[in-house]
């Protein structure tokens, strides 16, 4: 039995605009007198039927010259014809046909039962929707963009096969007040998805709702309720930038800039950074850079291209206390660190910018030791900044080193020269 | 114009004004219009027939070929008329499909909405058509044999007249009418495009 909201199954297609009829005039189905050609007339139809049931048709013959006869006739559905057992001829002019169990319909403009002649000419068809009604949508997902708009996507009950064309209605409304709206735009972000553009009002729940209704019947997602401040994304952070540290064979810098519509409001943005290496699909991803335009990769392999991309959360926009909504990656920015002859560490985490706190262990420890120096030891040029410096000297030496003793990078002797 | 079927050469034209460079090209760009629609049309009548399923499309489904008030296929004997008749009749072939491939894109749009490009193909059709049209009709302006031939019943009278009296339709009649209509497009785009090759310099005569 139908499931949904609505009354039983329909029995009968939609009625067609009146213009169609003109062209109709001597089609299937439209006695024509005089002409010598039968005619036939197939009751039901256009039916609609649930997945399962049963069919009893009947095609009666009518035209010129008369008693046209119904022997002869047989049936066809979606050009294969049926059983002989599956008809009887009720009388002269009139052949039924019985139909059990029947299968989804094969397409959405329905299944097509004809009623042939003895020499196969068509004399009358008529069109089949068996499928199911729709279940209850679920899963609604909604999105707002810089506060401007609204998209929100949704899964369809019953993995969506209804074998009949199932329309899907998003609608909204004000929780407090104001009518029922319908979303217009739909498939915007896939098939079950609709967007609306503009007047939405902020710091005031919405209501919203998805109707799916088929020939069979209709059902009503449960409602979610959302204020668009809630929900907000934004677009990827712009003018992203990988650049190496100075000769660091470890290190890249990343720098990006705040999205721009948003950028009044992302006093608290999160960012995640993620990277790979060139030829890897595996992504690594730096989860606490929280509201700052910048980052430093570390622990990277030398000469080696990475590529790079970076996105945004505003959450806490004008005091909301929901997760917010991860904006989509940037375009992948590519740069890769300078070469060296001794292998990389492998691994990564974003470090700040020289001179600022450390988080790794090696360099927390550094740090104690400079702030101890430059208080003990009135070593007041001491920084991150001379750290670094130092070990890119250090490299460097390290690489003329190699050169003049003609070491190769396994570690062999040789007269090959290695250049970066 | 010469009365010789399928020629432009006319002995006694002014050769000072020589309007036959323009009329030739006219006829050569509304031929290779009409070459491209031909394909279109055979490309939308393949769309049309794999949304209806079968037994359209398959080798040897023929519905009757019941005419369609407005618009019946190319006559057996259309060939064998006088140029300028033949490119008449294809005009009016052309300005009456238009509105019968809006009802079948009707139709089709309750039938088969998740098929876009069905919808648009027809929708296209339409455009075609009337486009097609006009410009047939300029190359019979431009041959100075575009007057009309006793009253022509405008289509859409036609369809306002006979809406109120015909009977609601059924699906299965529904698929067979607009499988007709695509089925006329394509015999007549086809049928312009050999009329116009016939005119065109250098063609069969």
């Amino acid at each position: 039995m139908p499931a949904g909201r609505s009354g039983p199954a329909a029995q009968s297609a939609r009625r067609p605009p009146l213009l169609l009829p003109l062209l109709l005039l001597c089609v299937l189905g439209a006695p024509r007198a005089g002409s010598g050609a039968h005619m036939a007339v197939i009751s039901p139809q256009d039916p609609t039927l649930l997945i399962g049931s049963s069919l009893q048709a009947t095609c009666s013959v009518h035209g010129d010259p008369p008693g046209a006869t119904a022997e002869g006739l047989y049936w066809t559905l979606n050009g294969r014809r049926l059983a002989p057992e599956l008809s009887r001829v009720l009388n002269t002019s009139t052949l039924a046909l019985a139909l059990a169990n029947l299968n989804g319909s094969r397409q959405q403009s329905g299944d097509n039962l004809v009623c042939h002649a003895r020499d196969g000419s068509i004399l009358a068809g008529s069109c089949l929707y068996v499928g199911l009604p729709p279940e209850k949508p679920f899963n609604i997902s909604c999105w707002s963009k810089n506060m401007k708009d609204l998209t929100c996507r949704w899964t369809p009950g019953a993995h969506g096969e209804t074998f009949l064309h199932t329309n899907y209605s998003l609608k909204y409304k004000l929780r407090w007040y104001g009518q029922d709206n319908t979303c217009e735009e739909y498939h915007t972000v896939g098939p079950h998805s609709c967007h609306i553009p503009k007047d939405l009002a902020l710091f005031t729940p919405y209501e919203i709702w998805v109707e799916a209704t088929n020939r069979l019947g209709s059902a009503r997602s449960d409602v979610l309720t959302l204020d668009i401040l809630d929900v907000v994304t934004t677009d990827p952070p712009p003018d992203v930038h990988v650049s190496r540290v100075g000769g660091l064979e470890d290190q890249l810098s990343v720098r990006w800039v705040s999205p721009p519509a948003l950028k009044d409001f992302l006093f608290q943005a999160k960012y995640q950074i993620r990277y790979r290496v060139e030829d890897s699909v595996d992504w690594k991803v730096v989860d606490d850079v929280s509201n700052q335009t910048s980052c430093r990769l570390a622990g990277l392999k030398p000469g080696t291209v990475y590529f790079v991309q970076v996105r945004c959360n505003p959450f806490g926009i004008y005091g909301s206390k929901k997760a917010g909504i991860w904006s989509e990656w940037s375009h992948p920015t590519a740069a890769s660190t300078p070469r060296s002859e001794r292998p990389g560490p492998g691994g990564g985490a974003c470090e700040p910018r020289g001179g600022e706190p450390s988080s790794g262990p090696v360099r927390r420890e550094l740090k104690q030791f400079l702030g101890w120096l430059k208080k003990h030891a009135y070593c007041s040029n001491l920084s991150f900044r001379l750290y670094d410096q130092w070990r890119a000297w250090m490299q460097k030496t390290h690489k003329t080193r190699n050169q003049d003793e003609g070491i190769l990078p396994s570690g062999r002797r040789g007269t090959t020269r290695a250049f970066t | 114009m010469s009365r010789r079927e399928g020629s432009l050469e006319d002995p006694q034209a002014d050769s000072s004004i020589s309007p036959l460079p323009h009329l030739e090209a006219k006829i050569r760009q509304t031929h290779s219009l009409a070459r491209l629609l031909t394909k279109y049309a055979e490309q939308l009548l393949q769309e049309y027939v794999q949304h209806q399923g079968d037994p359209f499309g398959r080798p040897g489904f023929s519905p009757p070929r019941l005419p369609v008030a407005g618009l019946s296929a190319p006559a057996p004997g259309h060939a064998g008329l006088p140029a300028p008749e033949r490119l008449r009749l294809d005009a009016a072939a052309l300005t009456a499909l238009p509105p019968l491939l809006d009802v079948v894109r009707r139709r089709q749009a309750e039938l088969n909405p998740r098929a876009p490009r069905l919808l648009l193909r027809l929708e296209e059709a339409a455009r075609q058509a009337r486009a097609l049209g006009a410009a047939v009709e300029a190359v019979l302006a431009a041959l100075g044999a575009d007057e009309t031939r006793g009253p022509r019943p405008e289509p859409a009278v036609v369809a306002t007249n006979a809406a109120a009296a015909a009977p609601d339709a059924g699906v299965f009649p529904a698929k067979v009418l607009g499988l007709r209509v695509c089925g006329l497009y394509r015999e007549w785009v086809s049928r312009t495009e050999g009329d116009l090759g016939q005119l065109v310099p250098g063609g069969p005569a």
